[in-house]
């Protein structure tokens, strides 16, 4: 589904990926982790585009990102994307927040989105909220509502950067809950996160980065077992030591 | 001190003020704004483009017609466009260009620089993610400058854009110096038939303080109204 190739990205002089490869397969989770700075909100954002990368390709489903021949807004369209910031739009409520792209992009009718959306985004528990702005709402109940905006558009994967970041920590299982339904129901995802307990629960692989590269790439359970590298040891004993 | 004021010549003469004078600088300060918003815009959306030549292009102009003062450009374009408009169109003649065409244009070329350069930090202070979360959501340039960035840009600018046309109100008086019967043309041509100078320029600076003051007022209760819940 998403297939990246020796994918490297510079900022100037300085190098924030270096050649980049691993592939996401349909209905796959992956979860992309590492400390900060090592590249992965980078990488992720390469692959709908929104970061613009210098040597290899990325192709999903087929089409390649880097192409200039590419419709980049018809292809992001399919990809859903949630965002650490959550990135509602503040001067929109809910629903219209959900309806906008359905409308503007997808060309629906106004009706057929609106009901698309209000149901989506009952599924995340928060009809009740449909007419609000995003300024009223908690900041899991705001992730939420970007999760249901962009399934929305019926994406054929959903890259997930950091969506529990900037939340309180109360507030992390309401969103964290949300994406493992999404993953049990078959959704291809790539998923950048510090949450383990994500990763161990629904996760297939784990792609581990340090300094723009991709150190190790292996299943779940041979990650969390077994590491190769000692970058990934130190990693992982930080971060579930407490 | 008052004394030897003579308010009469203000109960004469206040229908031709307001009625002629005032409605022609409300006019065309309305106008200069609607056009010099948007065109203003345009530029502001040149500026940051990654087009280079584009942003080079809107940089240049708007650098320019801010290092010359007002009345020069309203001089130069009354008495030039005559002759750029005929070259235009090959014509002979020098066109004909009203004092009101000419002073439209010229406010709305003027102006735009600066609702330029505030346009452009409203859109600026747009945080990245939201462009991005428009792009990623398949919107292409166009639609996410017209439903996510522009909208939350100009209400986070109205105040400044509106303190703005304060001053463009202030700067239409310029256009006297073309013979037009603008607020303070009208007042001057009184001034001038009554031999009432004293009386008509304080009255004029009177309206225009009243009014500006109460604009400004107006500003900044709106500031606290329209801002958005983040």
């Amino acid at each position: 589904m998403i297939n990246i190739s020796g994918v490297s990205k510079w900022y100037g002089d300085f190098q924030v990926l270096t050649d980049c490869s691993t592939e996401v397969a349909k209905g796959d989770v992956v979860v992309v982790c590492g400390p900060s700075g090592s590249g992965k909100s980078t990488l992720i954002k390469c692959v709908n585009g929104l970061e613009p990368f210098q040597a290899g390709d990325i192709t999903v489903d087929g089409i390649s990102v880097g192409d200039p021949k590419t419709d980049l807004p018809k292809l992001r369209a399919r990809i859903g994307m949630v965002f650490q910031n959550f990135e509602l739009f503040p001067h929109m409520t809910v629903t219209e927040n959900l309806t906008l792209a359905q409308i503007k992009v997808l060309g629906r009718g106004r009706g057929e989105a609106l009901a698309k959306g209000l149901a989506l985004l009952d599924r995340v528990g928060l009809k009740a909220h449909a007419e609000k702005f995003p300024g009223n709402l908690s900041g899991g109940q705001q992730q939420r509502v970007a999760i249901a905006r962009a399934l929305c558009m019926d994406p054929i994967a959903m890259l997930f950067d950091e969506p529990t970041s900037a939340l309180d920590p109360e507030m992390i299982n309401e969103v964290l809950d949300v994406m493992v339904q999404l993953a049990q129901e078959g959704m291809t995802m790539m998923v950048v996160t510090h949450e383990m307990g994500f990763a161990r629960r629904v996760a297939d692989r784990v792609i581990f980065m340090d300094a723009g590269k991709i150190v190790e790439d292996t299943t779940k359970n041979e990650f969390f077992g077994t590491p190769r590298s000692e970058r990934a040891q130190l990693f992982l004993s930080k971060i579930l030591g407490h | 001190m008052f004394g030897g004021f003579d308010f009469d010549v203000i109960e004469r003469s206040w229908r031709y003020l307001f009625f002629t004078g005032m409605s022609f600088t409300l006019r065309l300060t309305l106008l200069a704004m609607a056009g010099g918003i948007v065109f203003g815009t345009m530029l502001a959306m040149m500026r940051l483009s990654s087009i280079k030549p584009l942003a080079w292009i809107a940089g240049t102009y708007v650098n320019t017609l801010r290092s010359i003062p007002l009345v020069l450009v309203i001089f130069w374009f009354y008495f030039l466009v005559p002759y750029i408009g005929a070259w235009v169109l090959r014509s002979d003649t020098p066109i004909h260009v009203g004092a009101f065409a000419s002073s439209l244009l010229t406010f709305v070329m003027f102006e735009a620089c600066y609702y330029c350069e505030i346009m452009r930090a409203g859109i600026q202070s747009i945080p990245r993610g939201q462009v991005w979360a428009g792009y990623a959501l398949g919107l292409n340039y166009w639609q996410s400058m017209g439903h996510v960035v522009l909208p939350q840009a100009f209400r986070n600018m109205l105040p400044v854009l509106l303190t703005q046309t304060i001053v463009l109100f202030q700067d239409v008086s310029l256009v006297y110096v073309l013979s037009i019967t603008d607020f303070v043309g009208a007042a001057s041509k009184v001034a001038e038939r009554d031999g009432r100078l004293v009386e008509m320029y304080s009255f004029v600076a009177v309206v225009y303080f009243i009014a500006c003051f109460a604009l400004s007022q107006f500003v900044r209760g709106l500031q606290a109204r329209i801002a958005i819940v983040r």
